[in-house]
């Protein structure tokens, strides 16, 4: 027996790698979620490649707060609704927790609605798609370890690679697609900054960024995994944008390009590309759909019951067992049940549930930033790792920046 | 809502304080209670009933007794923080304060060496619960005037009373005594100066095992990681500590005083010690080992030197070494005396040069005369002897040939300067392959 330790380290380094390597990606992709790919796709079938720069700058803010989300994890050893109770009381606590609640049920509809509506792009029924992906994913992160979940949302991301391929199919003017990257022209119209606000609240949402820093709670990430994590933050972080980038992209030439302007639904970019780039692109596009909702469709609840148990005061993980962590188990089939039942109501109008929940993923998207700001520059809490000046200033920026967009989607709202 | 902790949480409480009577239990107590995080915000007025300010947060002073006293408040009188000492109060009631003078000298509050601050250093935060070994939030805190002064009496950790405090009005101020903790059984970790610390939950803190205590300091940060180290009894955070994975100890001991860290490594079996030091900067290692005792310091900077892929970078110091000469009743008496350590399960026999002869198990030694010269029992086996320059995997073949329990590192003149015991081989070879990933299947109960 003899053990060639140097090969041995090094193997164990990439193994390493790829064991942390998960969260940051699961965490970015799933805001690619159909939600997401609908905002993409209205983005680039309304403005072609011009506000290409508003998903440069979405990516931009995304990278800095999850990697924020992930420092601040480790740091502290709690999560970031437990913090918000700690640090700012426990009305302010208590509004995030419930917020983030109102807001997941709602995006897990929208879910949901995406399974529905990729399923029916194949001819089955959403009653038989919702209900098989809620079971799918109840099984999947509650039954057996989460490393062997991990996988398979690692295998589910690769969905994603099919925006890439229907990108290339369409053949787009990569010239314009760069332009629009780089110069930030914004028509000062309501469809326009609408457009933008969700671009930023669909790639920032408040979820991913709750989801992180609990993630890292309950693994117990120390200091030292700290650099894996962040490379694996920015990795998916990095992924969500280049995704994003493919589908605007595709409908910028296919859609924009002949005038279909209207996309209200992920499957509507689906099935408007099929008599422009062919079956297989409108088939790839909805496998896209359905592997990003399955994803979101994990993480969302799991989100939620971390940040619920996290406001509770008892930290739960996904090792304990339904004795010890009621309502971490509770809360996660909750919110299946409640968004799956939505789902499958007749006459539910669910577009009034997606535009509310958007709306409170909004008006929640700017406490939460401001309150990690907060812990990010209080001493007693982050150390060390406390954030100095430039750090401060990027955060303040991109807070000024969602402000803007928030409050002048409520001014057009309002109006109108 | 984790109904069942709760209860039993109480249940510690009255085994912990024992046949003395538990303050919550007394009438005149529990008729005065009043709810911190309903205080707060509310009037601070004078005797007159003007108001002078609102109430901002409530100081506290720890020491020796039980039951903390309040040594002041921090009223925000005309947008500024003041703080009133605690010997002016007059009243305390759910609703407000009166102070028992008119003339009140408002000075600015400047922390004091064992004080803490009710609402910015406890309420909403961590505290351990040790009886159902997880760290908990508070959800309230009671006071209530007890031996002559206002002190901190129990403490809520149920999520019904954190609900409760949502609420708009006095329904947010009402005491829900039937979810108290008895302050006597709670081991608040969050003043830095002055750590929270009662004989009772010290007791109940030692009564944990050491993994349990490790898990429990794992999943607390920074200072409150401190502070409960500081808590404990050196020799079982010393134990707790070796139960913890290597990055979480080094950061640790960056947040711990170069004092405390070497008296808790000084505990520690030296091995172990050396491993958590060799992770360390040259600087922060040097600090800690110029603290300890030098009989101490010394043997461990040797170890320290060694690579950690070498026999010297894993063997532990700890020997009991004999001569030939020596009596087995002597060998037994010197087991016997450290029989605290986990490596006394033999003794090592060396010549009047110090060379080695022979590793003598405890069972050989009691079935020996007492009176008998230890030479007698030198026979083969004999033990398996490297170098401190052999390279693991070569440790690893030595172990798998002669299927001994450990192997005895030897300098240059053979004499015994260390041994390598099969779990300490366990343990590098494991930790090789799952620096990272072992982490996720944490134990929590």
């Amino acid at each position: 027996m003899s053990l060639d330790i140097t090969k041995k380290n090094q193997k164990i380094r990439i193994a390493a790698f790829l064991a942390v390597m998960g969260p940051g990606v699961i965490a970015g992709l799933s805001d690619d979620d159909p939600a997401g790919i609908t905002t993409y796709s209205q983005l680039g079938a309304q403005f072609g490649y011009k506000l290409l720069w508003t998903l440069v700058i979405s990516t931009v803010a995304l990278i800095i707060f999850q990697d924020l989300g992930a420092r601040i994890g480790v740091v502290t050893r709690q999560g970031l609704i437990g913090l918000v109770r700690q640090k700012y009381g426990a009305r302010a606590g208590s509004f995030s927790a419930v917020a983030l609640i109102l807001a997941n049920v709602g995006t897990m509809t929208a879910e949901f609605a995406g399974v529905a509506a990729a399923g029916q792009l194949f001819g089955i029924s959403r009653y038989v798609t919702v209900p098989l992906t809620a079971i799918f994913i109840s099984v999947l992160v509650l039954r057996g370890t989460f490393k062997k979940a991990e996988r398979i949302f690692f295998v589910l991301s690769a969905v994603f690679i099919s925006y890439v391929i229907a990108g290339f199919m369409s053949h787009p003017h990569w010239g314009s697609a760069f332009k629009g990257m780089l110069t930030p022209a914004m028509p000062f119209n309501s469809s326009a900054i609408n457009i933008a606000t969700a671009t930023l609240g669909t790639t920032l949402a408040p979820w991913g960024l709750a989801f992180i820093q609990s993630y890292a709670v309950d693994k117990r990430l120390t200091r030292s995994d700290l650099k894996l994590l962040r490379a694996d933050v920015w990795v998916g972080s990095l992924l969500t944008g280049v995704i994003g980038f493919f589908v605007i992209v595709t409908c910028a030439a296919t859609l924009h390009a002949q005038g279909i302007t209207n996309i209200t639904q992920a499957s509507d970019a689906a099935n408007a590309l099929k008599p422009l780039a062919g079956t297989l692109a409108k088939d790839i596009f909805a496998i896209g759909i359905i592997g990003a909702a399955l994803l979101a469709a994990s993480i969302l609840p799991l989100s939620t019951a971390y940040s619920v148990s996290d406001l509770t005061g008892s930290p739960a993980a996904l090792d304990d067992s339904f004795s010890e962590a009621p309502l971490f188990y509770i809360t996660f089939a909750s919110i299946t049940v409640v968004a799956g039942a939505l789902i499958m109501i007749p006459g539910v109008s669910l577009i009034w549930i997606l535009i509310s929940s958007q709306i409170l993923n909004a008006i929640l998207l700017l406490p939460l930033l401001g309150y990690m700001y907060g812990i990010a520059r209080d001493k007693k809490l982050m150390g060390d790792f406390v954030a100095q000046r430039g750090a401060r200033i990027l955060y303040g920026a991109i807070i000024a920046l969602v402000a803007v967009c928030v409050l002048a989607q409520f001014w057009f709202m309002f109006k109108l | 809502m984790k109904a069942t902790p709760v209860s039993q949480i109480n249940t510690v409480a009255k085994r912990l304080v024992g046949r003395r009577d538990r303050v919550i239990g007394r009438k005149s107590v529990r008729d005065s209670l009043v709810s911190v995080a309903g205080l707060i915000g509310r009037p601070v007025r004078d005797p007159e009933g003007r108001e002078i300010g609102r109430l901002v947060d409530i100081v506290v002073r720890h020491g020796e007794e039980t039951y903390p006293p309040v040594s002041g408040l921090i009223v925000k009188v005309a947008n500024r923080k003041s703080f009133i000492n605690g010997a002016r109060i007059d009243k305390l009631t759910p609703n407000e304060i009166v102070l028992s003078s008119t003339k009140i000298n408002l000075e600015s509050f400047q922390r004091r060496a064992g004080e803490s601050l009710l609402d910015a250093d406890v309420l909403d935060h961590q505290i351990v619960d040790v009886d159902g070994l997880r760290v908990v939030r508070t959800s309230d805190l009671y006071l209530a005037p007890f031996d002559k002064e206002i002190r901190v009496i129990g403490v809520d950790i149920s999520f019904m009373s954190f609900l409760r405090r949502l609420f708009p009005g006095s329904l947010a101020r009402r005491p829900t005594p039937d979810h108290i903790i008895d302050w006597a059984a709670v081991a608040s970790l969050t003043d830095a100066s002055g750590v929270v610390r009662t004989a009772s939950t010290r007791s109940a803190l030692s009564q944990l095992r050491p993994a349990d205590l490790a898990d429990l300091i794992e999943d607390l940060a920074g200072r409150e990681q401190g502070a409960l180290i500081e808590m404990l009894d050196p020799d079982l955070a010393a134990d707790a500590l070796e139960e913890m994975e290597d990055d979480e100890l080094e950061g640790l001991l960056r947040g711990l005083s170069s004092e405390r860290a070497a008296e808790l490594l000084a505990r520690m079996e030296p091995d172990e010690a050396a491993e958590v030091l060799r992770d360390l900067s040259d600087e922060h290692r040097e600090s800690i080992l110029d603290a300890m005792q030098t009989t101490i310091a010394k043997p461990l900077r040797k170890l320290v030197s060694f690579d950690e892929e070498l026999a010297g970078g894993i063997m532990t110091t700890h020997l009991l070494i004999v001569k030939e000469s020596d009596t087995v009743a002597s060998a037994l008496k010197l087991l016997v005396e450290n029989r605290e350590r986990d490596s006394s399960d033999g003794v090592v026999v060396v010549d009047s040069r110090g060379k080695l002869l022979d590793h003598i198990q405890t069972v050989e030694l009691i079935a020996a005369q007492p009176e008998d010269l230890l030479e007698l029992l030198i026979r083969a086996p004999f033990p398996t002897a490297v170098s401190p320059e052999t390279p693991i995997d070569e440790v690893v073949e030595e172990f798998s040939n002669n299927r001994g329990s450990s192997i005895i590192v030897v300098d240059e003149k053979q004499k015994p300067i260390g041994r390598i015991l099969a779990d300490d081989l366990v343990d590098t070879l494991s930790q090789k392959s799952s620096r990272i990933f072992s982490q996720g299947g944490g134990t929590r109960s």
